[in-house]
């Protein structure tokens, strides 16, 4: 089976798994609170979350899928692991923002800089904060509803040189 | 009305898509950079790269690479570059697993 093979497989069986019904929950692990913002931004009309399936959950234990935030502080080390602990399996990770990908904060003593040492991350979400419009992005990659394209030439304001002529 | 309704509930499809296009502020939103591989030199990928608060630009094999996940959008690697650079105007830019969010920009310039 290749690779595209598995990942289509994969899409179908998460879309069979949560429905079109998700249900999400949010840890805030030392984050400027912008994220958050724009989190709950999701759930203004213009956004409207709930059209596309997705709700919040106060409980982690009616979780599908968790949206992680800031750089992961070593406080929150044991409400995160118990968290990702407590949500059933199957269960999708989202890292939201710059912060739990190591862009924002170093580790040191108080944080551990990026959460991708600490538990599986499933989807990324760049940005700083990431507008409501890219969460919906993620949140539509993270259930396989949408195909998850970076194509590197929006990185470019020219094509490429040809190989052989780089410094 | 009732069509939409009985669709819904027979096959949980969702009651709207997805934007199919952007709104037009998007375009003004901070977004990641995008640089001009003819115009970017070995010197100049190394100050942009130095100038970068959030370690998202570094060179590797006579590359720029430029990761999406850390750049925060400060746009400081854009004053740096000058008219070899712009905005990429590019938010939505989520992938499955933290690699996807590297890019590789081929520098063309020879060093000076």
């Amino acid at each position: 089976m290749t690779e595209a093979e598995l990942a289509a497989r994969l899409r179908d069986e998460v879309g069979r798994t949560f429905g079109r019904s998700l249900h999400i929950r949010t840890i805030d692990t030392g984050s400027c609170a912008a994220c958050e913002s724009e989190i709950r931004m999701l759930l203004a009309p213009h956004y409207d979350l709930t059209r596309l399936g997705f709700f919040f959950t106060p409980t982690p234990r009616h979780a599908d899928l968790l949206m992680v935030t800031g750089p992961g502080a070593v406080g929150m080390d044991h409400a995160l692991r118990l968290t990702y602990q407590a949500m059933p399996d199957p269960k999708v990770v989202v890292a939201v923002g710059a912060c739990p990908l190591g862009g924002v904060l170093g580790p040191d003593i108080l944080t551990h800089g990026s959460i991708q040492e600490l538990i599986p991350v499933d989807v990324v979400i760049p940005g700083c904060p990431p507008s409501p419009i890219a969460l919906l992005h993620g949140l539509l990659v993270a259930t396989g509803r949408l195909a998850a394209r970076v194509n590197p030439a929006r990185f470019m304001t020219a094509p490429p040189p040809a190989p052989g002529k780089t410094a | 009305m009732a069509a939409w309704f009985l669709r819904g509930i027979r096959r949980r499809v969702v009651t709207t898509r997805y934007p199919r296009g952007h709104d037009p502020w998007t375009a003004d939103l901070p977004a990641p950079p995008a640089f001009d591989p003819g115009a970017l030199t070995v010197p100049l990928a190394n100050a942009v790269a130095s100038v970068c608060p959030s370690r998202a630009l570094w060179l590797d094999a006579g590359d720029l690479v430029l990761d999406l996940g850390r750049c925060t959008a400060c746009g400081r690697c854009l004053e740096v570059a000058g008219t070899g650079s712009r905005s990429s105007s590019c938010i939505e830019l989520s992938t499955p697993g933290p690699r996807g969010t590297l890019v590789r920009i081929p520098i063309g310039g020879s060093p000076g």
